[in-house]
């Protein structure tokens, strides 16, 4: 929010305090949650992966606070204008960020099971597609906290990129499975995998769009580049 | 805390003696009220019996009543309510609704404030000056007059008030509905201050139903029936006023009994204007 | 009625029953003074016909002073003058040629206290009735009736038209007033903070009736609440100062206001 006056009732001011800093701690889980799933996915690391399974929980339960808490200040405060629209936008982000703990928890339960294969395929795709998801949870993470709408902008513009490389991996993965089929069962974890972050970073531009109108009072405008076209993808096999 | 508890000691010990001083004071004023009231019902009790209201004031010696007193006394105040009550009215609704000029308003109530307060016998001596040297002669007329002109302030600042009370959104409710101000005063603030202005014309009656010096110089008195307005009228108080500075006896306690009666009807016109005034609040 | 022309008898009245009569305002470059007091400045507002417009604000914005200038209430008091342009349907109601009762039977008004008269309940309403147009008893009943009915208050007052106004709770009391005001027929509702002394229920049952009676009148209703404002409005106008900070649609005014002391007065950060 463009920093304003304080509200009069100076509760409130600090129940919307309280209410930004829970959903700012729940950004932090949900970002660490990610950093740690994809360490597990890319250094085959059991216990990374353990500690997502374990805080996923914690993340679920801090939805619910802020739910009922933003329940409770509708209810109470009536809240009015950039006040509605930062309650609403928690309401609406601390989903967002839920699911973003659910998708990181089902990378990191994949990523156990990958350990169990021995894969020759270079994770370079997916590396560099987890240090872009991980940046614009970040970027829209930081913006929430210092209600930037141009940071916010700049993640959803960034989205692009995420979309390109999770498209040149599901053609990866693919040929991969075609060339051996021992590759299917690690393969087919890894496009989930992929599909895992690729959602995870749509849910970073929701975070941005909420936010936007939030701190601007008008809805993000202009159609998004879309670049998952992986839904028409066709990957033939090579004619031999 | 010893020091708070002192404090409050004090306090309650200030408050006790204050509370003391004006029971007294409130005290002092009753008895004299209720020796008036006691001296006036002994007296005047033993007086009280039938021929009071049907006998004639009677001469030196004989037996008789007040009824020539009562039945004049009853007509002098009909003729002060009828000649004084609707000018003060519409004084007052003038006062109230209509004058838009401040120090017009404010120099005419505090004129009406001085007329209220002015010896009943200076208003005899006005109308006496007025009505009763041109014409010649005494008459019932004349103490209409004299009355009307002792009710008319109280009237005027009663009605005055009463409608000032009459909050202003009645009257803009009344004129947003596209009322003409005359429909607005007569239909919306006159109803509204109704009880206000017949309790302060009961109020006015109780005072000139007592009154003698304005009558002494207007109607005067007469031994005799007469329900004439022309004539001279027979009056209780200026009959009391003959009677108790007179020699005889009999004449005394007629003089009693006129108090008396004149004491109860004026309380219960207080009693009856109050009451009203509150069983509409 | 000496306006008898413009009202000619039951044809006029029963055009207006439909309700055709609902007109549009225009206020234009509008300056209101309390002798030397500028205390609306430069006021330029529509409301169109058939919406509710709400004037909120801190006290002393100006609020109510616009509120009646649209009945020229204010001509009651000396010292008290307007400027600029008000016009209803196209005429400059400020003109001084205006007959000021049949403007107010054009443009009628509820106050924030309710204000019964000190009659019956069938008085209170044939009062403004009278006053423009004659009825005979049975159109008369029928008119009240319709008012009351209109003003959700026939059912709890139709076996008591007789008695005493005063003996109604405060919430019948200010509905017998708007169904005073709707009874004369006129085409503007002005509410001056119609529900600042009722309960909740109470309240919402005027602000039900608001939103019913918008069908068929203009209305503009100034208040403190802005829930109210919210629930009740179209398009809501902001005045700080005498002065018309912002105007927009309720939706937009309570969630994305455009000016900054809109924003603040609205989410309750006001210096």
């Amino acid at each position: 929010m463009p920093e304003t006056a304080e509200h009069i009732v100076k509760s409130f001011e600090q129940e919307l305090n309280r209410l930004r800093s829970l959903i700012t701690e729940m950004g932090g889980m949900v970002e660490s949650e990610v950093a740690l799933a994809t360490q597990a996915v890319l250094e085959h690391d059991d216990d990374a992966a353990a500690g997502v399974v374990e805080a996923d929980p914690k993340v679920d339960a801090l939805e619910q606070q802020v739910q009922q808490f933003v329940i409770r200040l509708l209810a109470l405060r009536q809240p009015m204008a950039q006040d509605l629209r930062l309650i609403v936008a928690c309401l609406r982000i601390t989903g967002d960020l839920e699911r973003i703990g659910d998708y990181a928890a089902n990378v990191a339960k994949r990523s156990l099971v990958l350990g169990q294969f021995n894969l020759g395929i270079a994770l370079t795709g997916l590396a560099n597609m987890g240090r872009l998801v991980q940046r614009n949870l970040k970027a829209v993470i930081d913006a929430i906290g210092d209600s930037d709408a141009d940071a916010a902008v700049e993640v959803w513009r960034s989205d692009e990129e995420v979309d390109g490389i999770y498209n040149a991996l599901f053609r990866e993965l693919i040929t991969y499975m075609m060339e051996d089929p021992r590759n299917i069962t690690p393969c087919t974890h890894l496009l989930f995998i992929a599909k895992n972050l690729e959602r995870i970073g749509d849910h970073a531009t929701n975070i941005a769009e909420t936010l936007y109108y939030a701190v601007k009072g008008e809805p993000l405008t202009g159609t998004r580049p879309k670049g998952d076209t992986s839904a028409y993808a066709v990957v033939r096999p090579p004619e031999s | 805390m010893p020091v708070s508890r002192a404090l409050h000691r004090r306090r309650r010990i200030v408050n006790l003696l204050g509370l003391t001083v004006a029971t007294l004071a409130t005290l002092f004023g009753l008895v004299w009220l209720v020796w008036i009231l006691g001296v006036t019902l002994a007296n005047g009790i033993g007086a009280v019996d039938a021929k009071l209201f049907t006998e004639m004031t009677p001469p030196p010696g004989e037996s008789g009543g007040l009824l020539n007193a009562i039945v004049g006394s009853a007509i002098e105040i009909a003729l002060g309510v009828l000649f004084g009550t609707p000018v003060g009215v519409m004084a007052g609704t003038w006062l109230a609704e209509y004058a838009q000029v401040r120090a017009l308003a404010g120099t005419i109530r505090f004129l009406n404030d001085i007329l209220l307060s002015a010896p009943s016998i200076v208003i005899g001596l006005f109308v006496y000056a007025l009505v009763v040297r041109p014409s010649g002669h005494f008459s019932g007329w004349a103490g209409g007059v004299a009355l009307a002109l002792v009710l008319l302030p109280v009237v005027v600042r009663t009605s005055d008030e009463t409608m000032r009370l009459v909050p202003a959104t009645m009257r803009e409710a009344a004129l947003a509905l596209g009322a003409p101000k005359w429909r607005m005063v007569t239909q919306v603030i006159w109803p509204a201050a109704r009880t206000g202005i017949s309790t302060g014309i009961l109020l006015a009656i109780a005072r000139i139903s007592g009154e003698t010096a304005p009558l002494l110089f207007t109607a005067l008195n007469n031994q005799y029936w007469t329900v004439n307005p022309a004539d001279p009228i027979a009056n209780i108080p200026v009959v009391i006023f003959q009677f108790a500075l007179s020699p005889y006896d009999q004449w005394h306690r007629l003089a009693w009994a006129g108090a008396l009666l004149m004491t109860v009807v004026v309380l219960a016109l207080s009693v009856g204007a109050r009451a009203a005034l509150r069983r509409s609040r | 009625m000496a306006d008898g022309e413009t009202r000619p008898g039951e044809a006029a009245h029963d055009a207006r029953a439909e309700g055709s009569g609902a007109a549009q305002v225009e206020i234009r470059n509008l300056e209101f003074f309390y002798g030397a007091t500028r205390a609306l400045k430069g006021i330029t507002l529509d409301m169109p016909a058939r919406q509710v417009t709400a004037l909120i604000g801190p006290s002393g914005c100006g609020k109510s002073t616009l509120l009646r200038v649209l009945n020229r209430m204010y001509d009651l008091y000396p010292g008290q003058r307007a400027t600029g342009e008000v016009l209803l349907d196209g005429i400059n109601i400020l003109d001084a040629a205006i007959d000021l009762n049949e403007l107010r039977s054009r443009v009628g008004m509820v106050f924030q206290k309710p204000t019964p008269f000190p009659m019956s309940i069938y008085d209170n309403i044939a009062f403004g009735v009278k006053l423009h147009e004659r009825l005979s008893r049975s159109q008369m009943d029928e008119r009240v009736e319709w008012s009351l009915t209109r003003a959700a208050l026939w059912e709890e007052v139709k076996d008591r038209l007789s008695s005493s106004s005063m003996g109604l709770s405060g919430g019948q009391q200010q509905r017998l007033c708007i169904a005073r005001t709707i009874a004369v027929r006129p085409e503007v509702i002005l509410l001056d903070e119609p529900t600042s002394a009722l309960d909740p229920i109470s309240t919402l049952r005027i602000e039900e009736l608001i939103d019913e009676l918008k069908r068929d009148f203009t209305i503009a209703i100034v208040t403190h609440n802005m829930q109210q404002a919210a629930r009740c409005a179209d398009q809501v106008a902001l005045f700080y100062l005498g002065e018309l900070v912002e105007i927009g649609s309720a939706t937009q005014m309570f969630t994305a206001p455009r000016e900054r002391r809109t924003q603040d007065y609205i989410t309750g950060r006001f210096g």
